[in-house]
Parts: structure tokens; sequence; C-alpha cells
């Protein structure tokens, strides 16, 4: 009798330990990679992009047409390689209570160029000659060449200058002048964040297994969670009392991307055979719970530069048999092809599914599936056959000259494929010296054309955002770039 | 029944083994309509992740995990016999240097050591093999050379050394025909850990490379359905489990039986 007792006494205490109700004042966020580096100035990574610009706040942001708009600062073109920018009067200080003024800015951004530094951003800030306080609220930009998306490219958080001198480390204690702060850091990758409008405090959580985020937010150790679901979760999600989904369009670009070195992918005709051959609807339908969008472009047609009409390549199997057939490929000579993807269970279950497409049409595709880092290694030093991947946050079209320009061959640029056309090169020059917006417009929507004319990428689809919230949480919106801005708005009620 | 259903479990298995490369199975068809269908809607027993049908995939499983056991069980046991008895039979500084070494390889968990291992060589079934037949003949080892201490002092073995015959001639002929009995019984307890060993390999991506189906990858792709779709693990699972313990049950049967003290 006595060993029931203490039995029935441990389950107790096992079960009240279980059962600890979460604290009410907190809004819990579950994310499924750990923002890595919270120091703007070296930070790369989405995860730690999206809380950086919640922390520190940058000179220019984006429209919901792309297109950089005022955030810190307001500015004028003085000629085309000067930029006068205006601070704005009722900017908030720093976290520790000091003002922000054009030093900060001048010396963040002297930070950024400096060698010594090694931040991943200098590459694409290196057009700045020379930057310069002209007053405490004026700060002047002295570029080397012209470049209409300048101001699209500050967008890195301020910094107190002090702090910069004084060798601060902003990983371990971020310092900005964003609508969040640090409060500290908790255990398994936690931010405890307060919102300085009113105080909310905020906890932003890494989960990495989706079926556990799941699990936390039904119970309440999660509030919110967003992305990185499989469509099955968000099925399951999806109509469950006290729970609430919500999708947004997004902006993430998946493709196939081809080595057009390679003896068999260097021929547009297979290219476009292997993009015939894809059945987008289906995988979109299947494997991502309808949450994406056929995609024809690397820019999304409500973007500025974007392409309102390119929706991609169509599922057509016997144009794709035709044209292997044309290339002298048949049951009796089949075409392999090797493909690379990361080991991520929804990658790998794609290149699965394209794999058995594929194989109707007679291409035998050979899955090579790497960790993270082998995989982007391989990729980023142009080893592959095929690969798939997708960009992710690209807001200016300086990208095509990033990806697509023969002069931005690795390791300058992320030409990974060594896609070489004489007339992409021009354009991408006329564009960015167009003196107008319109002009820039209409040679990025040529490109674009050209783009999937050519294939040097199959573009596949911009996968949605998707949240659930628990029902008592209101004001948190999703936006175009999955980022947590909604965090700033997110209620208990 | 209750008697024979062991060894119908296993004859089932290896029945699958044999139909695995049967053209009527198509374990990496995609049917993606399908996808995560429970056996009461769909038929069979279901189907993955991919829509592809679970039945079909645990045959082909079976077979993985089947020629697995057989490979490492063979591998390990002409390998661990040969060396355990040598080393018994000689004595001195030979078998003292073997038994250091068995004593290393009992040191490691063994299926620690055949991670490690099959992390060098690299993923692959036939890799798998290797991994585990390396950790495996350890223990073939250990019982035939403690086998052969005592069987060396019997009186045919000292006839046939009085009578000049070679060395090889007497471990083979003399020695390891009576070693069988109990060497019999630790390879059906082998099969059974074996089975276990693969399935974990690919539980960790370390075993069969996909599509290719094994039990332990079967149930790795199901843990991330567990909560919408808990028949992708139930499946392999209950096949892993009904095979392991018939051959665990045959294994004590056989021994019951092998066993003069306990007749």
């Amino acid at each position: 009798m006595r060993r029931w007792r203490l039995l029935l006494l441990l389950t107790a205490v096992l079960l009240s330990s279980a059962c600890q109700s979460p604290d009410p004042e907190l809004i819990r966020l579950g994310i499924a990679g750990r923002p890595a580096n919270l120091d703007p100035l070296h930070a790369t990574d989405a995860a730690s992009a999206r809380v950086n610009r919640l922390l520190y706040r940058s000179l220019v942001d984006f429209d919901a047409q792309q297109q950089p708009v005022p955030e810190l600062a307001r500015w004028e073109r003085l000629t085309p390689t000067r930029y006068r920018f205006h601070l704005d009067p009722g900017r908030a200080p720093f976290h520790d209570g000091q003002p922000l003024n054009a030093a900060d800015v001048v010396a963040t951004y002297r930070a950024v160029l400096d060698p010594a530094t090694g931040s991943p951003h200098r590459g694409l800030l290196s057009l700045i000659e020379q930057v310069e306080a002209v007053d405490t609220d004026t700060i002047e930009f002295q570029l080397n060449r012209p470049d209409r998306l300048f101001p699209g490219y500050l967008v890195i958080g301020i910094v107190p200058a002090r702090l910069l001198a004084q060798g601060h480390d902003f990983q371990r204690a971020p310092i900005g002048s964003g609508p969040l702060e640090l409060i500290e850091r908790g255990g398994d990758g936690q931010l405890w964040l307060r919102r300085r409008r009113d105080g909310q405090q905020l906890v932003v959580q890494q989960v990495k297994d989706p079926t556990v985020r799941v699990l936390k937010l039904r119970r309440g150790e999660l509030d919110i969670i967003q992305n990185d679901l499989p469509a099955e979760l968000i099925r399951y999600l999806d109509g469950r009392e006290g729970i609430r989904i919500e999708r947004h369009r997004g902006s993430n670009f998946s493709y196939i991307g081809f080595n057009l070195e390679d003896a068999q992918t260097g021929d547009p005709r297979l290219r476009r055979a292997l993009a015939h051959a894809i059945d987008r609807g289906a995988i979109i339908e299947h494997l991502l719970a309808g949450a994406a969008r056929p995609a024809g472009a690397l820019l999304p047609p409500g973007h500025w530069a974007g392409h309102p009409e390119l929706d991609g390549v169509d599922y057509d199997p016997d144009r794709a048999r035709a044209l292997l057939g044309e290339l002298g490929y048949g049951p009796q000579r089949p075409l392999e092809l090797s493909y690379k993807t990361s080991s991520d269970p929804l990658r790998l279950r794609i290149a699965t599914v394209l794999q058995d497409q594929l194989a109707r049409v007679g291409i035998r595709l050979r899955l090579q599936s790497y960790d993270w880092g082998t995989f982007y290694g391989d990729i980023k030093a142009g080893r592959f056959q095929l690969y798939s991947l997708m960009w992710v946050g690209i807001r200016t079209p300086d990208i095509f000259r990033h990806v697509f320009h023969s002069a931005s061959l690795p390791p300058g640029g992320a030409n990974r494929g060594r896609y070489r056309d004489a007339r992409i090169d021009a354009w991408i020059e006329s564009a960015e010296a167009a003196q107008t917006q319109t002009a820039q417009v209409t040679y990025y929507r040529r490109i674009q054309a050209r783009l999937l004319e050519t294939l040097p990428y199959v573009p596949l689809w911009y996968e949605d955002h998707v949240c659930a919230a628990r029902a008592d949480i209101h004001g948190y919106r999703l936006n175009l770039h999955g980022n947590y801005d909604g965090l700033l708005e997110v209620q208990r009620r | 029944m209750g008697q024979r259903l062991p060894l119908l479990i296993l004859l089932l298995w290896a029945l699958a083994a044999l139909l695995a490369g049967m053209d009527a199975l198509e374990p990496d068809r995609i049917q993606l309509e399908l996808i995560l269908a429970p056996p009461w809607e769909a038929g069979g027993l279901g189907y993955d992740d991919l829509g592809r049908p679970l039945l079909d995939r645990v045959i082909a499983g079976a077979r993985t995990s089947f020629w697995v056991a057989l490979w490492v069980v063979s591998l390990s046991a002409v390998a661990g016999t040969l060396i355990g008895s040598v080393s018994g039979y000689l004595g001195g500084w030979t078998d003292r240097m073997i038994v250091h070494v068995i004593d290393i390889f009992l040191a490691f968990p063994g299926i620690l050591l055949a991670i490690a291992l099959a992390g060098i060589l690299g993923p692959g079934i036939g890799n798998v093999v290797i991994a585990l037949s390396l950790v495996g003949w350890v223990g073939f080892a250990r019982l035939a050379r403690a086998q052969v201490l005592s069987l060396k002092q019997r009186e045919h073995v000292v006839a046939a050394i009085a009578l000049g015959s070679r060395r090889r001639r007497i471990i083979l002929r003399h020695l390891i025909p009576l070693l069988s009995a109990p060497l019999i019984v630790e390879a059906t307890f082998g099969v059974a850990s074996i089975v276990i060993a693969e399935a974990g390999l690919s539980f960790l991506g370390l075993g069969v490379q996909p599509p290719a189906a094994s039990w332990g990858s079967m149930i790795r792709d199901g843990t991330r359905y567990l909560l919408v779709a808990p028949h992708m693990v139930l499946v392999p699972g209950t096949a892993m489990l009904l095979v392991v313990l018939a051959v665990n049950l045959l294994g004590d049967r056989l021994r019951d039986r092998m066993d003069v003290r306990l007749r």
C-alpha cells in the first residue's frame, strides 16, 4: 500500500511540473533556425537579419513594391555619384539612452568598409568612396561609380560610434536604436526581448523539430510559430480549435540551377526539356499544401523591377520527350544527370519527386544529398551538374549582376553556373546606367524574359509564409519577406 | 501454433527477402495524391510521405535487413571463429595480443564503434556490412577461444597431436566442429542484434541511401509525421519487432536444445 502511495505522489509531482502554465505576460515566437549573429556588421543569415532589423534601425527600408523608402533618413541625389541623407529629427535614441547622430552612421559604414572588420557586406558597399558627416543630422556619401539602386544598399543596422570605438561585442550585447531591445539570452537559443513602445516582453525561441513546435503551440508553450512547417502539419493545425493559421505570399525564389560548362546541361534544348518535364503544380499542391505560387523570374511580379507576365515553363511531358528525342536520347540511351541538394527533409522529398517526374520522360536523376555546409560549399565552388536552392530576401535588382553577369563568376560573384550571355551583360550594364527608373524597368524586364528563354535557372516557385498563432494572440501580421516585424504589433487579448 | 509462430515469421522474412526483387513490387512508385494515406483509407499498409506503398517498402526493407544480417553474421562468424580458435590453440604471446585486441573492441559500445566506422567509410549498405562485421567478430572470437582452451585438453586432440597432425587440420577438423553448437546460438542472437543495428545506422542516414528502403530509414522518415501519420512508424516498427522477437525466441529454444546440461 505504501509503495502505491509513493507512486501516486511521484506521478502527481511529475504531472504538476509538466503542467506549469506559461507566463501570460510573455508572447513567445517559435522558429526553426537560431538567429546566429546579432552583430549587424557581420550577420548574413536570414534568421539573424530578421531579428536584427528589430534591434537596430537602418537608413533605408523597402515598401511593398520593394522600392527603397526612408527609414532613419530621407535622401537626395546631389549628383549621380553623391547622395545626401537627412536623419529623421524624431528618431529614437539608442537602447542605452544615447542619441543617434550622423557620427554613428559614418562610424558604422566606415567600419563595414574597413577590411580589418571583415564584414561580409563590404563587397556590395565597395562603391562607397567616402562617407562623412556634414552636421549632426546630415551625412554625405561619395560613390566611385553611379548606381541608381544605391539607397537600397543602405540597410545595415546603425550602431553607436562610441561602442564601436571601444570594440564592443554587439553579438553578445546588441545595442541599437530599434523598436525592440534584448533583455537577456535564455538557454536553447532563446532571446528575451522588450518592446520599447509599451514594455511588452517577447521571447524568440528556436525549436528545431516541426512536430515539437506544433505540440508546444498546442500546449501553450509557444504562442506563435512561423514557417518551416511541412504541409501535413499545416493541414493538421488548420481548423483546430484555439489555433489560427495565416498565410502570406512570399518572395523567396526556389529554382533549379545548371552547370553551363557541362557538356550535357550546357545545351539549352536539354534544359528546356527538363523544365517541361517538371510538374510544379503537383509539387505545390501535394508537398507544399498549396502554399506557394509558380515563379517565372527571380523577382516576384509585384516587385517594381519584376516582370508581370512571366510564370515559368509549362508542364508538357510530350514536348520534353520530343526535345530529348531530337538530342538523341531515348529509351535505348537514357539521359543521366546528377542533382545536388541539401539533406533538409523537405528538400530531399522534393528532389525525390523531381526524380520520379523526370524518370517519366526518360531522364535518370542521381540524387546527391549533403549536409548544408558541404552542399553550399560545392555550389559556391561550381561543383555540380544540377542543383536546387532558394534565393532568400532579394530586394534590389542588382541581384542580376551578382548572379548572371559574366563578370560575376565565383569567387567574386554568384554566377555559379558560369552563365555567359553578351545580351544579358549589356542589358545589366544599361539598366545600371539608365537615368530614369522607367528605363531601368524596361531593361530588367528584358533580362528576365531572356533568362526564361535561355534557362540558366529553371524557375520553380515562391514559397508562401505561414504562421500559426493561438486564438488569444492578435495583431501578428506576416509580410512578403517572412520577417518577424509582426512582433511590433502583437498583443495578447 | 504458438510453437511454430516464430518459425513462420522467420520464413516470411526470408521469403520477403527473396521476393523483394520481383517486378510486381513497386516500393519506389510515387503517387502524390496518396501521400500519408492511412491503411484504412487507401488499403494495404498505407502510404508514406511520398505516396509510396508501405507494404512494398516493408518487403523491400525486409530484403535489406535479411541480407545485411546474413552477410554480417557469416563474415563475423567465420572471421571470429578462426581468430578465436587460433588464438586459444596457439596460446602464448599470440593469444595475449589477440585477447588485448578483443578487450579493446569490447571496451567500446558496439553500436558506437559501428557508427564511427560507417561514418568514416561513408553511407551505403556495403559499408554497413563492413562496419557491423568489424564489430561483430569479437563475440565469436571470445566464445571460440574459451571453448578451444577447454577442448584442446581432450584426448582426441592430444591423440591428433601425438599422431603428428598439422595445426590447421587439428583446428579445422578436431576443434571447430565441436564449437558449432554454442556458435550457432551466438549467431542466432547475432542476427537479432544486427537487424537492430542496421536499422539504427539507416535511421541515422548511414545505411541505405534513398530511395532504397530499410526499416530504419522508414522509421526515421516516419518520425517527422508521427503526429499525423503514425502508421509510417508503426508498420516498419512492428515488422522489426516481430522479426527480432522471433529470432530471439528461436535462439532461446535452440540454446535449450543444444545445452547438454539442461537436458
